[in-house]
C-alpha cells in the first residue's frame, strides 16, 4: 500500500502543482490588467483599513503570477505551495466572514469582485473551490518533490 | 536530493530571482499608473475637495454622490429608475449632487468618462449621463465606444463645438479619471452604482432598485 503511494506520488505532486499554480497564475493573470478592480475587490471584504486593502489589491495579482509560476515550473515548491495554500486558507476566512456577516459581493478571485447583487452571491462554491486548493497545497509542502520540477 | 555539483542549482535561483524580480516591477508599476495626480487637468465643475466628482448645485444640501461606471449594465438599470428624479433634484436644486464617473470596467470606461467630463465644461453633463447609458453596448469593452462615437453621441445632444470635439480627441480628462478612481477607493466605494446621502450608503438590499424607497431614502436624507 505505502510503496504504491511512493510510486504515485511524484505524479501527484506534478497534478497538484499545475492545478494549484495554475489556478493562481490564472488568477492573478486576470486581476494584474485592471488593479482599480483588484482593489475594489479586496475593500469589498470590509475586513482591512482602505488603505491597506488597496495595496493588497495592487499586490496580490502579481504575488499570485509569481507563485504560480514557481509551482508550475517546479521551482521552490515548498515555500510557493505554502504561500499559495496560505493564501487559499486565508480567502476562506475571507468569503466565510462577509457570508457570515451578510454581504453581498464576488469574490474577485479571478477578477471582477466588489459589491453585487443580493442573490448573485456564490459563496459557498467559492469556499468549497478555495478548501480543495487549500488542501493542495498542504500536500506540496509535504511532498514538495515530483516529476518534472526544476527543484532537484 | 540536492549536492554541490548539481547543475540546476544556479538555474533555479536565477528563476527565482526573474520572478521575484517580475513581481515586484509589476506591484510598483500597478502602484504608480494608479496614483492620482495633483497636475491632471480637471473639468470645471469638479471640486477635489468631493472626490473630483462633477459637481452640480453646488452651494446645496444635502449632498448626494453618485458612483457609476458606464459600462456597468446595474448602473443602467439605476439610471432608469432613479435617473429622472436625480435630475428633477438637479433641476430645482433641492440637493448638491456629485457624480463620480468610475472607470473600473476598463478602456471604454474611460473614454466615457472623459466625454461626460467634456460635456460638463458645455453645461450638458446630465444629458450626456443619459445618453451614454442609453447606448451602453452589451458586453464591456466590446470595441462599441470609440472617440468618434463620442462625438457623434455629443452631437446627437447639442454638443457641436469645437472645443467638446477637441476635449474628446484629445482625452484632456484622462488623468482625471485615475484622480477619481482614487478618491473613491479613499472613499470605500466598492462597487457600482453606489449612492451616499451626506457621505452615508443607501442599503444595497433595497433603496436602489425601488424608486419609491429610493426617493424614501432621499428624504430621510433631507431632500425635500
Amino acid at each position: 500500500m505505502l510503496s504504491k503511494f511512493y510510486k504515485v506520488q511524484p505524479w501527484l505532486t506534478l497534478l497538484s502543482r499545475l492545478v494549484l499554480g495554475g489556478v493562481l497564475l490564472a488568477a492573478g493573470a486576470l486581476k494584474v490588467g485592471n488593479p482599480q478592480k483588484s482593489a475594489m475587490a479586496v475593500r469589498a471584504y470590509e475586513v482591512l483599513p482602505i488603505n491597506i486593502a488597496n495595496f493588497l489589491g495592487y499586490v496580490l495579482p502579481w504575488m499570485e503570477v509569481g507563485v504560480g509560476t514557481l509551482l508550475i515550473i517546479g521551482v521552490g515548491v515548498k515555500i510557493s505551495a505554502a504561500i499559495g495554500g496560505f493564501t487559499m486558507f486565508v480567502f476562506i476566512i475571507a468569503i466565510s466572514q462577509a457570508w457570515a456577516r451578510g454581504l453581498s459581493i464576488d469574490c474577485g478571485c479571478f477578477g471582477g469582485g466588489g459589491a453585487v447583487e443580493p442573490g448573485e452571491t456564490k459563496y459557498l462554491s467559492e469556499i468549497l473551490r478555495d478548501i480543495g486548493l487549500t488542501m493542495l497545497g498542504i500536500y506540496l509542502y509535504r511532498f514538495p518533490k515530483g516529476r518534472f520540477g526544476l527543484d532537484k | 536530493m540536492s549536492n554541490s555539483n548539481n547543475p540546476d542549482k544556479g538555474t533555479r535561483n536565477l528563476v527565482i530571482g526573474m520572478v521575484a524580480f517580475i513581481v515586484l516591477v509589476g506591484a510598483v508599476f500597478s502602484f504608480i499608473s494608479n496614483k492620482s495626480s495633483s497636475t491632471a487637468k480637471v473639468p470645471a465643475a469638479v471640486s477635489a475637495t468631493d472626490g473630483y466628482g462633477i459637481v452640480l448645485n453646488a452651494n446645496a444640501t444635502p449632498k448626494i454622490d453618485v458612483y457609476v461606471d458606464y459600462q456597468c449594465p446595474i448602473c443602467k438599470n439605476f439610471e432608469i429608475i432613479n435617473g429622472g428624479y436625480l435630475a428633477e433634484i438637479a433641476a430645482s436644486g433641492k440637493a448638491k449632487i456629485v457624480y463620480h464617473p468610475m472607470t473600473f470596467i476598463g478602456a471604454e470606461s474611460i473614454l466615457a468618462a472623459n466625454a461626460a467630463a467634456c460635456a460638463a465644461d458645455e453645461g450638458k453633463f446630465l444629458d450626456m449621463n443619459i445618453a451614454l447609458f442609453q447606448n451602453q453596448s452589451g458586453t464591456e469593452n466590446s470595441g462599441l465606444w470609440t472617440g468618434d462615437y463620442m462625438k457623434r453621441l455629443g452631437n446627437s445632444i447639442g454638443l457641436k463645438s469645437a472645443a467638446f470635439e477637441k476635449c474628446v480627441t484629445d482625452g484632456t480628462y484622462v488623468d482625471w479619471t485615475k484622480n477619481v478612481a482614487d478618491a473613491s477607493a479613499k472613499a470605500n466605494v466598492n462597487g457600482t452604482p453606489t449612492v451616499k446621502v451626506n457621505g452615508k450608503d443607501l442599503d444595497r438590499n433595497t433603496e436602489y432598485m425601488d424608486p419609491v424607497k429610493f426617493k424614501a431614502a432621499l428624504a430621510t436624507g433631507g431632500v425635500k
